[in-house]
């Protein structure tokens, strides 16, 4: 089973690593969620003990182990709450972009910096100006 | 002179944050002097015991003389900032309240200057260095709207704090091979070691460096003269008593460390040889006041640095001579420079002339500075030179020779700086007066008259100097050590030494057009070609290296989230290389309801490919429903039914939502933001074809490192002792039946409660998003 356990969370893991380069932002948002589950079911079989619920009564037999799952749930919960937001930036950018292309944002976003900078530049030289003119 | 009037000069006196930090510097000094008399202290606590650093402070001989230094030279140019900074910042037009900028900095500077001064441990040594170049930052950037100075401030940081770094890296070194950072048993240690090896004579070789640096000699000095753009109490402080002398205060305290290696004193002659004359002879040709005496500061630290290099008792006598005479001398020099300017508004030399007229007082009590620098008799300055001319006559010819010539370079540029200020024709200043000569605050003069007169008193009553001395080289030497000077009407070397040196001096002063090109042209060169402009170059390419990494990293998402993945992947893979295969992997054994976990999983590992294949955003959305849900089916096999019932209800959410956000706006419907500003659509996908088996092929390593990395941890054999047993016979105590649920909400209760942070921060950061959209 551990060959089995690692083989299926190395797929699911690849598949997302795959999915956060593409260049589509819904597509990463899916790679994220893919790359969390797969933590999540390392987490599940890394448990000690295979068995039964570990609910009371036990009975003789050895249960699953309950600290894996309780983490597994944090881990769940958590992943819940960052895709929860993840999407909520998708669509905040596409309402206001109108773009979920990766490429394309990030070289509007380019453009606006260099804009941003040279007008950052053009006041430097106004600045630099007005101090040489002090110093005449 | 009549007692101040103007309003700003009535407003420093009243200033209490600035008499405090000048009262406390002057109790300071008292103190010094008390311990100094009583014979010091130690105090020797632990600090950080794992990394074996001990808090050891001892008011030692080195100690004594250095927090004199920092107390008694901060207490006259405390005094005299009190004047002189309401007036620096009513002329920039700046608010009262930027003192705050200003005496915060020079008290915590004064203070860490007399930490550096008794600190007896490496470490200890490196953070107090550095502390004195974070102040000297703020100091020297006082002015901070104007460009000079903020670019000084960070080249005095970056060229001092580099070489706090090699000192740091020489302390390491010599931790390595001595276990200790302590510089009293790391003397012991390197004295029964004998000759030096050579990872000790780097170690010392580092240390010096940094120590070089910090005195501003050559080749890395530059920092100093651009440093001048500091208000004159700054430079009067930090750049003649205070943050230079620290570099030779590290000389004198790690002396033992540095001696062990002839390479190393060695280093020390040819570079303060190097700094007397590129900085003697480039102070000749400066104009502006401060520029004259940075050069002429970097010339004289180059005086002690040889002393040192020379060593033994002769050396390190008269290097801690050296250094109090000189810094009474220089800090009253750039005083009376910044004197000048307030009542001149001039600047430069070539702006002034004839001052002593109005200025006598000035006049006088800066003649006796100068007088103090250039070795005169009945100035404590003529010791310093009779030291120095007899350390260096023993040590060789050659180098008495050359100790004749630097004497000679100092009487001229430091006579040149003071006839030209205040003899000669009374020049016009295109500036009008800044502040009306007969209203010149006192306190502008008399700090000056108080460092003149001690200057005088050691040419008299030269005991109390002599004692310090003795005092620091014992502690320096680390065997008793005194210094003897006196005056001797006799045709001896030391006295034939300094008329040679005073000849030269005047020759020079009278006769320019003798050296004039020749220390233009070296100027020039310095300029053009000198260490100034690598650190320039070294500047803009690592500016330009930063700007380049920040376009590939973040401008494109892919690329960040490689910059993770990669280095991350190499990492694994070089744990994967350092660790034994054997037995490493167990493939498991498949037993009962085992059977349906694997077909389970071949659905979700058949699913992930099937999110990667499609482009379709429902297709996607659904495809990882059957990932999320098959997971769930897993878990509910395994027996984790609260973990099945979970990830059941979050994955329908998810989907529900992720459906919700595609189903909004269908993809490639709306026109891009690009299309709506009338640009063309340019097609992306064509021009990235190169990238169709790139990104694969990351996918498939990313995915098989995982594998190899799960697969690997997963083998490891199982623990024999485990918390679960335990964690299962304490449930019913928690009043709980179910093991998960009393280990979330008991167990590991805080956890719990910072994962619903962590959501209700989530949420906030959802609401934040949408509600500024359209949709809502």
């Amino acid at each position: 089973m551990t060959l089995i356990f690692a083989i299926a969370a190395g797929v699911v893991f690849g598949a997302g690593a795959f999915l956060v380069l593409t260049n589509d932002l819904v597509r990463v948002v899916a790679g994220m969620v893919l790359i969390s589950q797969s933590a999540v079911l390392v987490v599940i079989s890394s448990g000690l003990t295979r068995g039964d619920a570990p609910i009371l009564p036990t009975g003789d037999k050895t249960p699953s182990d309950p600290l894996v799952q309780a983490m597994a749930l944090t881990a769940i919960v958590i992943g819940l709450a960052v895709t929860a937001l993840l999407l909520a930036i998708v669509a905040r950018v596409r309402a206001t972009l109108r773009s979920l292309e990766v490429r394309e944002l990030a070289r509007d976003e380019a453009e606006h910096t260099a804009e941003l900078e040279q007008s950052l530049d053009t006041m430097h030289e106004q600045l630099a100006s007005d101090e040489a003119k002090e110093e005449q | 002179m009549p007692a101040p009037t103007t309003r700003s000069s009535a407003h420093a006196q009243r200033d209490p944050l600035a008499w405090t930090v000048a009262l406390l510097a002057l109790g300071g000094f008292v103190a010094s002097i008390l311990l100094w008399q009583d014979g010091g202290f130690t105090l020797d606590e632990p600090w950080a015991q794992q990394l074996d650093l001990r808090l050891h402070f001892s008011f030692d001989g080195i100690g004594a003389l250095y927090a004199l230094l920092a107390t008694g030279i901060g207490a006259a140019v405390f005094t005299y900032a009190t004047a002189y900074l309401p007036l620096h910042l009513d002329h920039q037009r700046r608010p009262a309240r930027d003192r705050w900028r200003f005496w915060p900095w020079m008290g915590l500077f004064s203070l860490s200057m007399v930490g550096l001064a008794t600190a007896q441990d490496l470490v200890l040594l490196f953070v107090l260095f550095d502390l004195t170049a974070v102040c000297s930052y703020f100091l020297i950037g006082f002015d901070r709207q104007e460009r000079a100075s903020r670019v000084a401030a960070l080249m005095a940081l970056l060229v001092t704090g580099a070489g706090a770094v090699t000192m740091l890296i020489g302390a390491a070194i010599l931790y390595a091979d001595h276990g200790t950072f302590s510089i009293p048993e790391l003397a012991r240690a390197l004295h029964e070691q004998g000759p030096a090896s050579t990872t000790t004579t780097v170690a010392a070789a580092l240390i010096a460096a940094a120590a070089l640096i910090k005195s501003a000699q050559v080749p890395l000095h530059f920092w100093l003269p651009r440093a001048m753009a500091a208000p004159t109490p700054v430079s009067a402080y930090l750049h003649s008593a205070a943050m230079v002398a620290a570099g030779v205060l590290v000389i004198g305290r790690t002396y033992q460390l540095l001696e062990v290696s002839q390479t190393v004193t060695d280093g020390l002659l040819v570079v303060g040889l190097l700094s007397i004359a590129i900085g003697g002879a480039i102070s000749l040709t400066r104009d502006g006041f401060k520029q004259v005496l940075a050069y002429s500061t970097i010339s004289q630290y180059g005086y002690v640095v040889v002393l040192y290099g020379i060593g033994g008792r002769a050396g390190a006598g008269a290097a801690a001579f050296y250094v109090v005479a000189h810094a009474l001398a220089k800090s009253a020099l750039f005083l009376t420079a910044g004197t000048v300017t307030m009542a001149t508004g001039a600047r430069k030399l070539s702006q002034v002339g004839g001052l002593w007229r109005e200025l006598p007082l000035l006049a006088a009590v800066s003649a006796i500075a100068a007088a103090t620098l250039s070795a005169l008799p009945l100035t404590v300055g003529f010791f310093k030179d009779e030291l120095f001319f007899h350390a260096a006559a023993d040590h060789s010819t050659a180098l008495g020779i050359l100790s004749v010539v630097a004497a000679g370079l100092t009487f001229a540029y430091t006579w040149r700086f003071w006839t030209r200020l205040f003899l000669g024709p009374r020049r016009a200043c295109d500036r009008a007066p800044s502040q009306p000569l007969d209203r010149l605050p006192l306190l502008l003069t008399l700090p000056i008259a108080a460092l003149s007169l001690l200057a005088i008193t050691g040419g008299i009553w030269s005991a109390p100097f002599v004692q310090l001395a003795g005092d620091a080289a014992t502690a320096t030497l680390g065997h008793h050590a005194e210094v003897h000077v006196a005056y001797r009407l006799a045709a001896s070397t030391e006295n034939l030494m300094a008329l040679g040196a005073w000849a030269l001096g005047a020759l020079l002063l009278a006769a320019p057009a003798l050296w004039r090109p020749a220390a233009l042209a070296l100027a020039h060169a310095g300029e053009r070609v000198g260490p100034a402009r690598v650190y320039e170059s070294g500047l803009n390419f690592l500016n330009h290296l930063s700007t380049a990494f920040h376009d590939v990293e973040v401008r494109d998402l892919r690329s960040r989230v490689a910059a993770v993945l990669l280095p991350g992947g190499i990492l694994v893979l070089l744990g994967f290389i350092a660790t034994p295969t054997a037995g490493a992997f167990t493939v498991g054994s498949v037993s009962g309801t085992d059977l349906l976990v694997v077909a389970m999983l071949a659905l979700v590992a058949v699913a992930a490919i099937v999110v990667t294949t499609t482009h379709e955003h429902v297709s996607i959305v659904l495809a990882l429903a059957v990932v999320g849900l098959g997971l769930a089916t897993v878990y509910a096999l395994l027996g984790a039914p609260d973990v099945a019932l979970v990830a059941m209800l979050v994955e329908t959410v998810v989907t529900l939502v992720f459906l919700a956000i595609v189903a909004y706006a269908p993809r490639g419907e709306r026109p891009t933001r690009r299309e709506l500003e009338g640009h063309a659509s340019r097609p992306h996908r064509r021009a990235h074809r190169s990238r169709r088996w790139r990104d694969p092929l990351i996918g498939a390593i990313a995915g098989g490192a995982a594998f190899l990395v799960v697969w690997a941890s997963l083998s490891r054999p199982a623990a024999t002792e485990r918390v679960v047993d335990q964690q299962i016979e304490l449930t019913p105590a928690a009043h709980g039946k179910d093991v998960v649920t009393v280990i979330l909400a008991d167990f590991r209760g805080l956890d719990t409660m910072v994962e619903i942070t962590v959501i209700a921060v989530a949420v906030f950061g959802v609401i934040a998003l949408l509600r500024r959209g359209r949709s809502w």
